[in-house]
Parts: C-alpha cells; structure tokens; sequence
C-alpha cells in the first residue's frame, strides 16, 4: 500500500477518525486506523464497535493495498509535521513508514485481517433523509443536550428520531427534561428509532465548513449519516423510548413572553445563591407584569431579580438553574414563551415565533 | 439447549485468541435451533458482520460437533444480551408499577354535581365513620332524620367529596330526583345577580323545586347579611317540606361571625358531623385506595413514608402521592427507591409551623400526665422512662435536633441514651400500635 497526499488533508481525516480509536476495548486493532486503497480510492476507517467513522482521502498517487497503524500515534505524528508537506505512506508487511522531506518515521502496524468488517446499508431497503447541515447541526445539538449518560435506562441515552404528522422530529429526555426539535416537514417515509447520543455528538464533531447536505439512511438496526467525504456509521439502541408527547403540557395557563437575555442574566444571577440547595430556584408570575426569580442560601443571602412582562395568570415554580439556563442556550429568539401551571405539570419553553423546537423541564419539589 | 452453545463456547475459546473471543463472543447467546434453523443473539450489527464473515465457520463446526442440526445461521441484536439489572426489574412483576396518571374532564351536570366524587371511593376511618354513617342513611332516607345534615372540617379532608358523594348516590337512586349543589359564593352572587336584573322571585323559585340543597363552605357567608336571609328563608321552606338539605363549613355556624344565632341554631339541628385529620392508618387506607384507583401500584414502604410525613391533609396527601407517581414514570425508578434516593422529598411545608422544644417537653409530659420535671427525672418508672423516650423521638424526628441537644432537653446523661431511646421507640413503633396511636396523637397535639 502506498499514497501520497498533502499534509493538511491527511492531518484533518485523521484527526477526525482518531477520536474514537479509544483504548477501552479488548481488542486491541480497534486503538487503529485501517488505511485502504482500491484503486485510487482511499479510505481512513475506526471504529469501536458501536459505531464506525470513514473518511474518504482524495490523494495524488497510490498503491492498492491495506494495513492498520496506531490511530492516535499517527494523527499526532502528522499534525506535527509542517504544513504544505507531500506525506507519503508505504506498507510493507506490518511495518508503515512515513516520510515527509527530511522526516522518516516507521511504526509497527498490525495485519488489516484483525479489523472488523464494517456492517453495510442495504440501499434499497434503507429509509432515507436528506437535509442542510446547518439546520441538522442546530437541531441535534439543542436536542442532545435533554439526553442521559444513565446506562440503566439505555433508551434516554439516545436521540429519538420519530415520524408523525409527515414531520421527522428528534427527541431526547433524562427523565427531568425533554427536547423535541421537528426537523424536517413533509416526509414521505416512517421511521422510530433510537440513534446513541454519543454516536450523534460524533457526526456533529465531523462536520466542519463547507458541507452542505446531509444524508441519514436507516436500516434494520443501523444508520448511516453521510457528510462530504466523511460517512459515520453507528448501531440502534434496541429500547423503546417514552411516549413524549403525552409528557409535553398542552393546556398551561400561565404563558409568559420573556426577554431571552435578560432571563438568561437573572436566572445565572439566582444561582449563584442557590449552589447550596442544588440550584433550586423560584419562578413565579404576579399580577399586573412580574415575573420573578428568587433563591437563597441560608450562609450567603438571598437574591430576587425581576423581569416586566404581562401577566395574566399567577402562579409560581420551583426549578433546577442549570436546566433552566441549558434551555434557554438551546432557544435562539430575543423574546421566548416561557409556559406553567401548577407545581406537577412540566415548565413549557419555545421560542416566541418559531415552534419547532419544544424544551421541557420538570418543576422540583419546593 | 442453552448448555450447548455453553459448550460451543468453550470451544471456541481455544481456537482463537483471548482478545478476540472476549471481543466477539463474550455476550453472545443462542436464542432458538428449531428445526436447524439456528439464531444466534449478538450486541450489534457490527457483530453481525464480524461474526458472518469471520467466525462462521467456526461456529459452524463447533455446533455440529455438539450435534446440533444446522440448516441455517441467523443473526440477531439483543440489546439485553447481557442484560444489565435494572432497578425495575428486580421487584416481581406483581409489584411493578403501572403509572398510568391520567387527568381526565371530569363532568359536572347542572346541578353542580361532579361524578368523580363517589362513596365507593372516599375511604372510611376513624377520622370520619360517625359523618359517613350518617351520609349512608341519608342516602337511604333523604329529609328524615338528618336534616340538615352539617359537616364541618379543615380543608382538604373531604367535605366536598362526601357532600357530592351523596348528592350523586340519591341521583343514581332515583334519577328524578332534583339536586342542587352549590358553594355559598356562587350562591350569593347568583342571588346579587337575580336582585340587580330585578329576577329575585325567579331566583327563589329555583330552590323551591329542589329536593335536596346542598351548600359548600358556608363559612364564606361572612358579612353577607342579605344573602344570609335569603338562604334562610330558602332553608325554612325547603325544610318544612322535608326536603334534605346539607351544608358543609370549615368551623360549626355559632363560630362563624355575623351568623344569625336562629339560623345557627337550625342548621345544628340534627347534630353536627365533623371531617378529623386521618391517622397513619388511614391515611395509607387512603393512599392503598388512590393507587387502586388510577392503576398504580407502589410499595407498600413508599405508602407509608408519605403517609408519615404529610401532616396537613388529604388534598396534600394526595397531592404528594401523585406527584410521586408521576416522577416515577417520568424517571423510570419505583416509587420507593425516589424516596430512597432523596429526589422525592416530600414537600417540607406540609410539616406543620414549627414548634419549639420546650413545647414538644411539655405537651408530651402533659399527654403522659406528668409533670415536666418528672419527665426530666431520673426515674426509670415505665411509662415515665417511655414518655422521655416518645420526646426523644419527636425532637429527633420533628425538630431535627441533634441527639446531645436532646439529651440536655429531657435530662438523660449523654447522647447515646437519646440514641438508644430513639432507635427503641422506631423499633416499637412497628409493632406496638398503642404507642403508635400515642405519637400520632402527641403529633396532632403539638401541630394542632
């Protein structure tokens, strides 16, 4: 095997490929990038048996052939190499060198046999979505923070892509929020599956400037997410995930328009005095046009900031700072819809115009 | 069946290298070789792949040498392969819990009766059995002996429920029956409003067709004299004719300001029936009663940590316990082990107002019929030594205060004896139901 390819090119497909080469597994050929050339095509793969990243390498010159080198050894050795250099790899049996103008390295690879194949999309069978990368990247990041790290309840540590109403929306809850981002409108096919968080933050990690579209194909239990050059495979989470939308309030009475900013000031400004009771701070809507936020701590003192706003409604909850502010990070407009009632049902968070995206958050007992 | 890929395993293993079997074999396992048709369960397609391309024949040959018949080879992804226990699953599956909260409509007829609100569902104790036997035989015989029937109690303990509860039993009885269920504020201000369109006489002829009046939370008459004579004008005439006539309040009518002392009188006079705060029992009874009622089911320890520590009443009993079912679904953790984890803390401000420790002293040296200074002795009489223990107990409990804190409070040495103490009255509190009774109603003394 041998290819010669430019230093920046070679640099960033490993570097990107290389983060999932982690050291966790048993086996050791997965802390590897297998490089493979067939004729004229270039692939960079990993892969942790989750999931697989491939980066597609435009080259100059190559030779067929195959061979896997220590992923994190040889991203570093590249990107220190100075740029503008031509890198030219050469395999023979398990040892790999690389030479670029007065630099020569040679590593120990392993045989390419080790490498676990990649499972496949079937074309024809996969359902498959199309959308800009922007959008994709917003939605699933604005999502993605709702979701879980509990291994217990694998279905919440994924991000639920569903269909209804001809819409495709992603959700993803921890059980004391849920996000919900509809995503594309006018969708011809059904699907309900759960696609890992971690395998998600992966491709939002691989996109980079100048991609444009994105391309998602499901199939049986895989997906494929498709961005320029790069293609990131990952399994399903075989669980069901809740029924969410049941969880989502359709009838709060108190709704409230809010100056994002602003809440954004008073609610890091609440807790800071609310560290020693687990960032429990007060919201609550008075008559005419308050919307207050209050928390105290018995060493440090209190704090009570107000907002104007109409106020139809009173009524107040008791919420987690952190949830909050994550909520509101994740809402773009300058005035958002901030949505209450009692102390069970959930706090309701949009955005004032756009209602594509619903965020969620379970009050705490006062 | 199960052994033999035990032994296809084991087989394996020996032929290729540890790396790889523990990578690709570890949490396989065979799911069904009916009719030679063998499906194996793997963690994901990427083991599909790896173990179709590369390890088939392997397994191929290894099953047939255990004589297993192999027509073909199949791949399945089983999440629970190697199932990680989940909290859920370790209770039997009778004491799953199936939260399934659903908050429906509930319909009210013009007659101001909502069906929700049944006898099958209110929960008799002690705290209420005297006004529920006397709901029953009104049901049976309206307008006879228990008329007006007047029920009185704190907020939140039923009233409305019990008073509606009869007005639907005389309704399924006797459909024909014309009932009229109205709290005192929309009484008065229909009756401002019948005056103010100058409808008074219509308004009138409204009540007098009734069979049954049923008026809630009449304490809100205060200050009403008008519509106080106008209802008991209406009360006259609907009793004359032995029409029932129930009326609920949170205090008895002669503690009510500004109430005519006749009409007082006469609403009293078939006796007053009170709602009391319900007793740990009961309110488990109640708890046991609701969780049927929505499909729920939690454990019996969840029960009775909240019926512990809601002391207010019914309505924020329930409240808590639905609240709790609820984060149970949301979070996927029974009942209990919120509780456990400290995520369910109960409301805090369903304790009581707070009372100091010397009252605590007091009011339990009083419930003991000692003096404080008796309790504080050294004596190691029984129910001297018990009653010094029960304070413990509550200060430990109620007050939080710590143990060496106590130990100065009710005069023993140091606070291992309070710790002793305290652990001694838990212990008893599980079996010994009189001395539960007593702490309850030590409680009751102290918050009410």
């Amino acid at each position: 095997m041998e290819i010669e390819v430019s230093q920046e090119k070679l640099s960033k497909a490993l570097n990107n490929v290389s983060r999932i080469a982690v050291g966790k597994v048993t086996l050791p050929v997965l802390n590897n990038v297998l490089i493979r050339v067939d004729d004229g095509k270039v692939s960079l793969i990993t892969t942790n048996l989750d999931m697989a990243i491939i980066d597609f390498l435009p080259v100059s010159e190559s030779k067929n052939g195959v061979t896997t080198v220590p992923a994190k050894l040889l991203a570093e050795f590249v990107s220190n190499l100075p740029k503008g250099e031509k890198i030219k790899i050469k395999s023979e049996d398990t040892k790999i060198t690389i030479s670029a103008g007065k630099y020569t390295s040679v590593i120990n690879g392993s045989p390419a046999d080790d490498f676990p194949e990649l499972p496949e999309i079937n074309e024809k069978e996969a359902v498959v979505f199309k959308m800009g990368v922007d959008e994709f990247k917003t939605g699933v990041s604005e999502v993605a923070i709702a979701s879980s790290n509990d291994l217990s309840r694998p279905a919440l540590t994924g991000i639920y892509f569903n269909t209804y109403d001809k819409t495709l929306a992603i959700a993803a809850t921890d059980g004391y929020r849920l996000a919900e981002k509809r995503l594309i409108k006018n969708v011809q096919s059904e699907i309900s599956v759960i696609v890992p968080t971690s395998s998600m933050q992966e491709v939002l990690r691989s996109i980079n400037d100048g991609m444009e579209e994105i391309e998602i194909s499901f199939n049986n239990d895989l997906v494929r997410f498709r961005l320029g050059e790069i293609e990131i495979i990952s399994k399903l989470i075989d669980a069901s995930f809740p029924d969410y939308q049941r969880l989502i309030p359709k009838d709060n009475n108190i709704k409230l328009e809010l100056g994002r900013d602003e809440l954004i000031r008073i609610t890091k400004l609440a807790a800071l005095f609310a560290r020693s009771v687990n960032g429990s701070i007060v919201c609550e809507a008075k008559k005419p046009n308050i919307f207050s936020i209050k928390s105290f701590a018995n060493e440090l003192g209190e704090n009570d900031s107000v907002i104007e706003t109409e106020v139809s409604e009173e009524g107040k909850v008791n919420l987690s700072s952190r949830f909050l502010i994550d909520a509101l990070n994740s809402l773009d407009s300058k005035n958002i819809i901030f949505e209450f009632s009692n102390r069970i049902s959930p706090v309701v968070l949009r955005n004032q115009k756009n209602t594509d995206y619903t965020h969620i958050i379970m009050p705490l007992q006062s | 069946m199960y052994n033999v890929w035990e032994n296809v395993l084991a087989e394996i293993e020996q032929q290729i290298s540890p790396a790889n079997f523990s990578t690709w074999f570890k949490d396989t396992n065979l799911i069904s070789t009916d009719g030679g048709h063998i499906i194996i369960g793997v963690k994901n397609s990427f083991y599909i792949k790896q173990l179709r391309t590369r390890f088939i024949d392997l397994i191929t040959n290894s099953l047939t040498k255990n004589g297993v018949t192999i027509n073909d080879i199949d791949f399945e992804v089983q999440q629970t392969t190697k199932s990680k226990v989940r909290p859920r699953e370790v209770t039997a599956a009778s004491d799953l819990i199936k939260t399934k909260v659903s908050f429906k409509k509930s319909q009210t007829d013009n007659n101001g009766l909502n069906s929700k609100y049944t006898l099958d569902t209110f929960v008799v104790g002690s705290n209420n059995d005297l006004a529920v036997s006397a709901a029953k035989s009104i049901i049976d015989a309206p307008g006879t002996r228990y008329n007006p029937f007047f029920l009185y109690g704190g907020p939140g303990l039923g009233k409305t429920h019990l008073v509606q509860a009869i007005g639907n039993e005389l309704l399924k009885r006797n459909p024909e029956y014309k009932i009229l269920y109205t709290p005192i504020s929309h009484f008065y201000s229909d009756f401002i409003d019948a005056i103010q369109n100058g409808k008074g006489k219509e308004f009138n002829r409204k009540f007098e067709k009734l069979d049954c009046l049923i008026i809630d939370d009449f304490q809100f008459i205060v200050g009403k004299e008008k519509s106080q004579e106008e209802f008991f004008n209406i009360f006259n005439d609907l009793y004359q004719l032995n029409k029932q006539i129930i009326v609920t309040s949170d205090r008895l009518p002669s503690q009510i300001k500004s109430v005519d002392e006749r009409l007082a009188s006469r609403l009293t006079w078939a006796g007053a029936f009170d709602l009391q705060l319900p007793k740990f029992e009961d309110k488990c009874a109640i708890l046991r009663a609701k969780a049927e009622l929505m499909g729920a089911e939690i454990e019996p320890e969840a029960i009775e940590y909240i019926a512990e520590n809601v002391n207010t009443n019914i309505r924020d009993l329930e409240g808590e316990f639905s609240t709790i079912l609820l984060m149970s679904e949301v979070r996927g953790l029974t009942p209990l082990e919120l509780i456990n984890n400290g995520s369910a803390n109960i409301n805090k401000t369903t304790k009581l107002h707070p009372i100091s420790s010397k009252q605590v002293v007091e009011k339990v040296a009083k419930y003991y019929q000692l003096s404080v200074a008796e309790l504080k002795s050294k004596s190691r009489v029984s129910n001297i030594k018990t009653a010094r223990q029960v304070a413990m107990f509550i200060l430990s409990k109620e007050l939080s205060m710590s143990t060496t804190k106590i130990a100065t409070e009710v005069g023993v040495k140091d606070h291992s004896t309070v710790m002793h103490g305290i652990s001694k009255i838990e212990k008893d509190l599980k079996l010994n139901f009189t001395l539960r009774d007593q702490v309850e109603a030590i409680k009751e003394k102290i918050y009410g």
